[in-house]
């Protein structure tokens, strides 16, 4: 049995003349939690949803456990029944005219299981959802929250192996968006269960995912794990799309050495085989100290603007490199006006793409 | 022995002329029902169980000739469909191109229509013993292909509260009075009444009538009924070519109204009935005209719709003028009559200002 | 367990595209199939009552041009008359309604669906009865007052218009109302904010932002009012006055019939609504102004102080006049034995409706349109049901074609489309001509942009992944069909069977044509009589068809009133 549940290759989907999907490729591990992040517009649901059967690709294939589900090049196409694939949509689709338990139970029914193995499995996916006490309950007289369990519940009832998420909590306020994000870690490891997720919410994404790709206007701009993703962007838009970043403009001088504009020398790394062309250093906010530390890039700044937010406090500082973004734990407030010492590592100073 | 001969050749042409043409003869025995003769298969016909007649009298009144039918025989059930001549000729018409034979017997007072009908092998002959009763003038020749099932006549009526004695209209020519202007009601050209008034006083009247009548503006309508209405609602003061009959039944539930037999005569012309080719069912179809044409069935008619019956033996409708006793101007020559109506309609339809 | 082999690879693609093929084929037929012969009619210039066309021109054509002209013009004029009138109606109660704070709102907007129940023929009666020259009731009391000559009279251009726009007012009520209903009322507010008065603001914020709507309901108003029947039928044809539509209705009922001329002038008609519909969608999809939002606003109505209960009585004043006074004037009719106003000279009897009643075409022509509405409505939305989910639903690559042809016999006035059933099926040489199959595939066909527009609106506000759900779950799209969408869709499914069964009761234009002895419906059977036998009659005979229709929906309501507790 190979380790690849999924294989995507240089899929194509069009919508009329627009390209919403342009030439992906990516596979997904047995077991393994892969999200798809993106703005809204950048192809992710397309790409999902094509997975499902629910998409019309032009080009490529999708195999699943093996079986061509599509492929362009035999016009070969499994409709989205046959393929066995779970999904849970980001509107619940949870049907109002059933209960509970026809819901869950409604896959099931599908594949004519028998009514006590069919009430067993059906309790038990309610169990892990903790929407048991419930079952009998008509679905349109449920909290969103509540739905959003039920739609969780039926998903993984028929034990499928694979399961996508189209942004499954983006209905969801904050807190309980944070909560349920655990709860869903936490099903999927326990169940083993392969899993395709899309959301545009990065936060989410590096929380809990095992690799994230990250998709922007139909392509993918960087696969990896997201520490690598946080930590070694690859280009602009994952630096500024993922987490908070400043970009500073530049000149690469020499192997490891970054020629700012405004005539700082900055230490850098590269994830990548630098060609020369480079012009472009991200530095994460959060990585940047204002008290020198031995070994970093120093540059000397002056405190322009505070924000407190709570968790953390956010400051504006003018320096030689322009005005830099910091954050940092929110203890020992510097006022505005203060003189401070920019200070990085050369690990956080990553050269991105050109 | 030549003269003879000849006599005899003569005999045996007409007899096969005759024989070929009507080649439907009377029935050997007709059977006698109650107050009228049959050479129709009774039991056949109520096996077919249905009747239907299109005819232009007034709803209410088929209805009502057509339970006199029924109370008979209550196994035929009976339907109808009321149109004005035209109207009614037309769907006719049509329904046989359609190949859809939904009628069974038709009565247009048209005879041109009639005539029409005829020659297109529209009609069916069956020789009624009752059509003995009626004079040659009255069916067609050879017999059995139509038969007048009434006569119908207009004359002018009003209704007094309305107009003053002294404006009463008395003769034809009265109607041209200023006063009556947008007062006058008629019936609309497809109507075979209507078509028989012109025909008949276009020359006794001249075209200059008709071209003056046309300045009363009158209005056309498609029955009798809402004529007769309005001269009771007083929306209209006066009707040319009022149909007898109508003013008969209008009387009789007691409206204020008035009947004018002009000296110069009443145009009269027929309501004429025949058995359709192809009818759904014949034998209901055969058993219907032996018993219209009866006299309890011309009786019925008279009680129903307050018409005339071409029969001698039949009393004119209760409160009525005999027919002997009117002077009915009746058109001679129907093939004649059959060509006017295209221009009648053209010129009909501009007096009172309708479409064309 | 879940993975079903790569070898199950039904061809489902191919069986959906047969489906969609057959019912293109048999919409299409129904559809166009009648046009078709009808264009080819009106190019008939020999005898015309022959098929096929011995010779072929445009002398119909020309002719209309050259003899009919005034009824084009007359038909344009009242169309115009009444089309101005419906709207203003129409605005005003939806502005009081929607805008103000008139007491009684919610009952009030209830009332305003009333005056759909009467028909307009039924209306034309009344209002003739009321109106008449001479012995409509308000003259007589004007004569009984002491008047002299008519106060009023309806067998005019504007009789008939003022007719035609009380009950088409409803219509155009509710199209400009839900424009006005889903305006942000953040707009209104925010010119009050800055110190609009109340005048100020309608006039400058609230007026423009509701003009496409009204416009649009313009559009529709009129070409259905070019199109309009009973009113110029019943109204027109005393005073003189034809209209397009009546002209067409007399040129087939003389002998020789003139199909020919009367093909015609239908298509000239039906091409000039066609190319109003046309515009009048444009108009609407571009009305980006008033958008229909997921959620609807509920906009902050006007305090109108004491103005509210003047324009309460407004509100109810138009009920009075569409249906009260209708109704009662009708009433008052048939129970007498000559119609009039003046008690004095009354004499009341129920002989009418024991004649009505027992004239067996009647009862008859009830029971046939009541039957056909029950069967029409019940095939019918079945049938909608899936033609509205291959249009908006399915992914096949003919639906917009489907679309157009279900949504195509909306531009053909009844009438029209009557001939030209009534043309094909004299020549298509299976007899069902003067049959009430013939009227039920009628009553389908014209039928179908009515049942498509009310269940497509209930599926579209079906989240298509309730759908999609279910297929991913592993359930084939019959399987999906039924546990899934037809049950959503069961509200809208009796809404949609509802309005057919009514329509199909009140048919007038399609039915005049295609009636047969055996074939009887009740509003042709109305006009009939109208023609045939005096108001009173046909007064007893109305009355009993709307109270006939309202009887049936009332019981109707009440058996189903658990199917639409379900699912708010």
């Amino acid at each position: 049995m190979s380790v690849t549940r999924i294989e995507v290759r240089d899929l194509v989907v069009r919508y009329g003349d627009q390209v919403a999907v342009n030439g992906v490729s990516f596979t997904v591990g047995r077991g393994e939690h892969l999200t798809l992040l993106g703005p809204s517009g950048c192809g992710k649901t397309t790409t999902l949803r094509a997975i499902a059967g629910l998409e019309q690709p032009s080009g490529g294939s999708i195999t699943i456990d093996g079986q061509t589900m599509y492929d362009s090049a035999q016009r070969r196409t499994i409709p989205t029944e046959q393929r066995g694939v779970s999904m849970v949509f980001q509107s619940y689709a949870v049907w109002p005219h059933m209960t509970v338990f026809d819901n869950v139970a409604y896959g099931l029914r599908v594949r004519k299981q028998g009514a006590d193995e069919l009430k067993a499995n059906v309790e038990r996916a309610l169990d892990l959802v903790q929407m048991r006490h419930l079952a009998d309950r008509g679905a349109s007289k449920l909290s969103g929250g509540q739905q959003q369990r039920v739609a969780l519940a039926r998903a993984i009832a028929f034990s499928p192996t694979v399961v996508l998420f189209d942004e499954p909590l983006s209905n969801l306020d904050a807190k309980l968006r944070a909560e349920m994000r655990v709860e869903l870690r936490e099903l999927q490891r326990r169940l083993g269960i392969t899993s395709v997720y899309v959301t545009h919410d990065q936060e989410e994404a590096l929380a809990i995912s095992d690799r994230v790709i990250v998709m922007n206007v139909g392509v993918i701009e960087q696969i990896g794990t997201p520490e690598e993703i946080y930590n070694r962007p690859r280009s602009r838009f994952v630096a500024d799309f993922v987490g908070s970043a400043n970009i500073i403009k530049g000149k690469l001088a020499g192997e490891g050495v970054f020629a700012a504009e405004g005539g700082v020398t900055l230490k850098a790394v590269a994830s990548h085989r630098p060609h020369g062309k480079e012009n472009e250093v991200a530095i994460r906010t959060a990585y940047i100290d204002l008290e020198p530390r031995p070994g970093d890039n120093h540059v000397p700044g002056t405190v322009r603007q505070r924000l407190f937010h709570g968790d953390f406090v956010q400051y504006v500082i003018d320096s030689a490199l322009g005005p830099l973004i910091v954050r940092r734990p929110p203890t020992n407030l510097l006022d505005e006006g203060v003189a401070v010492t920019i200070s990085f590592s050369p690990e956080h100073c990553v050269l991105l793409e050109a | 022995m030549l003269a003879a001969a000849t006599a005899a050749l003569c005999a045996i042409t007409w007899a096969a002329a005759a024989s070929a043409e009507g080649a439907a003869k009377l029935c050997d025995k007709p059977r006698q029902m109650e107050g009228f003769k049959t050479c129709a298969d009774v039991a056949k016909a109520e096996a077919e169980g249905n009747f239907v007649l299109y005819s232009t009298d007034p709803e209410q009144g088929q209805a009502k000739l057509l339970a006199s039918f029924n109370k008979v025989f209550p196994k035929i059930k009976t339907n109808y469909v009321r149109l004005q001549a035209g109207a009614l000729y037309a769907k006719v018409l049509s329904e046989r191109q359609a190949k859809s034979y939904l009628v069974d017997v038709i009565q247009i007072s048209d005879m041109g229509m009639i005539l029409d009908f005829q020659k297109r092998g529209g009609f069916t002959q069956y020789i009624s013993p009752e059509m003995a009763a009626f004079k040659p003038e009255y069916k067609s020749t050879p017999e059995g292909f139509w038969t007048w099932g009434s006569v119908i006549m207009g004359g002018i009526a009003y209704n007094p509260k309305n107009v003053a004695e002294a404006d009463a209209p008395k003769k034809w020519e009265d109607l041209l009075d200023p006063k009556l202007k947008d007062g006058i009601n008629v019936k609309v050209s497809n109507s075979g009444l209507q078509h028989g008034v012109w025909y008949m006083l276009k020359p006794i009247l001249g075209m200059d009538y008709f071209k003056k009548f046309a300045e009363q503006k009158p209005r056309a309508f498609d029955s009798y009924v809402q004529q007769y209405g309005r001269l009771v609602d007083g929306q209209d003061k006066v009707i040319m070519g009022a149909q007898y009959s109508g003013y008969i039944e209008f009387k009789a539930k007691g409206a204020p109204l008035a009947f004018v037999f002009p000296e110069t005569g009443v145009p009269a012309v027929s309501e004429t009935y025949g058995i359709v080719a192809d009818g759904p069912h014949p034998n209901a179809a055969q058993l219907f005209m032996d018993w219209f044409l009866s006299p309890v069935g011309q009786q019925a008619l008279a009680e129903a719709l307050l018409l005339h019956s071409p029969r001698d033996d039949v009393p004119a409708p209760a409160g009525s003028v005999p027919l002997k006793d009117m002077k009915l101007l009746i058109p001679a020559d129907w093939n004649a009559f059959e060509k006017d109506r295209a221009e009648f309609a053209k010129e009909w339809d501009r007096i009172v200002g309708a479409r064309r | 367990m879940t993975l079903l082999t790569a070898e199950a690879l039904r061809p489902r693609r191919n069986w959906q595209a047969i489906i969609t093929l057959v019912i293109l084929l048999v919409v299409g037929f129904l559809v166009i199939l009648p046009m078709v012969f009808l264009v080819g009619e009106s190019l008939n210039i020999g005898d015309p009552m022959s098929f096929p066309p011995e010779a072929y021109g445009i002398k119909n054509y020309l002719a209309i041009l050259e003899e009919d002209v005034n009824v084009l013009v007359n038909t344009v004029i009242i169309a115009v008359m009444a089309t101005v009138m419906a709207i203003v109606i129409g605005f005003t109660l939806a502005w009081i309604l929607t805008r103000t704070n008139v007491p009684g709102r919610d009952k009030l907007e209830r009332l305003m669906e009333l005056p759909y129940y009467m028909t307009p023929l039924v209306g034309a009666l009344a209002w003739a009865v009321i109106a008449g020259p001479k012995s409509g009731f308000v003259n007589q009391l004007w004569k009984g007052a002491g008047g002299s000559g008519d106060l009023v009279d309806v067998y005019t251009y504007f009789g008939i218009a003022w007719v035609m726009a009380l009950f088409e007012g409803t219509v155009a009520f509710v199209m400009i109302a839900a424009s006005m209903k889903s305006m942000d009322p953040a707009l209104e507010e925010s010119a009050r904010v800055m110190g609009a008065s109340k005048l100020r603001t309608t006039l400058t914020v609230t007026l423009p932002l509701v003009m496409p709507g009204v416009l649009g309901a313009s559009l529709f108003v009129f070409a259905e009012m070019l199109g309009s029947f009973a009113a110029a039928l019943v109204l027109g044809i005393p005073g003189r006055i034809y209209v397009i539509t009546t002209a067409i209705w007399d040129s087939t009922l003389s002998y020789p019939p003139d199909y020919g001329r009367a093909s015609a002038m239908g298509l000239a008609l039906f091409v000039v609504m066609f190319g109003m519909l046309t515009f009048y969608r444009r108009v609407i999809a571009r009305g980006s102004f008033a958008t229909i939002t997921g959620k609807a606003f509920r906009p902050r109505p006007m305090d109108m102080g004491r103005m509210a209960w003047v324009l309460f009585s407004v509100c109810l004043l138009y009920v009075l006049l569409a249906v009260v006074l209708p109704i009662a004037a009708l009433v008052f009719t048939s129970l007498q034995r000559f119609a009039t106003v003046i008690l004095s000279q009354a004499e009341f009897t129920l002989a009418n409706y024991q004649t009505a009643l027992s004239l067996g075409p009647v009862r008859t022509a009830m029971g046939n349109s009541l039957m056909l509405g029950f069967g029409v409505a019940s095939v019918g939305v079945l049938v909608m049901v899936i033609l509205v989910w291959i249009i908006y639903r399915s992914q096949l690559v003919g639906r917009g074609a489907v679309e157009y042809l279900v949504m195509f016999p909306q531009a053909v006035p009844r009438l029209v489309f009557g001939l030209a059933l009534l043309w094909a099926w004299l020549n298509i040489p299976i007899p069902i001509y003067g049959t009430l199959w013939l009227l039920a595939l009628a009553y389908f066909t014209v039928m179908l942009p009515l049942g498509v527009r009310t269940l497509a609106g209930v599926v579209l506000q079906i989240d298509k992944s309730l759908e999609e759900c279910a297929r991913v779950c592993g359930a084939g799209w019959v399987y999906q069909m039924r546990t899934v969408t037809l049950p959503l869709l069961k509200p809208g499914m009796l809404a949609a069977w509802l309005l057919i069964f009514m329509a199909c009761v009140r048919e007038l234009g399609a039915s005049v044509f295609l009636m047969g002895p055996n074939a009887k419906v009740i509003a042709p059977s109305i006009v009939a009589a109208f023609a045939s036998s005096g108001t009173e009659l046909t007064a007893a005979m109305a009355l009993i068809q709307t109270f006939t229709v309202i009887v049936a929906l009332a019981i109707l309501f009440r058996l189903t009133r658990g199917v639409t507790k379900e699912l708010t």
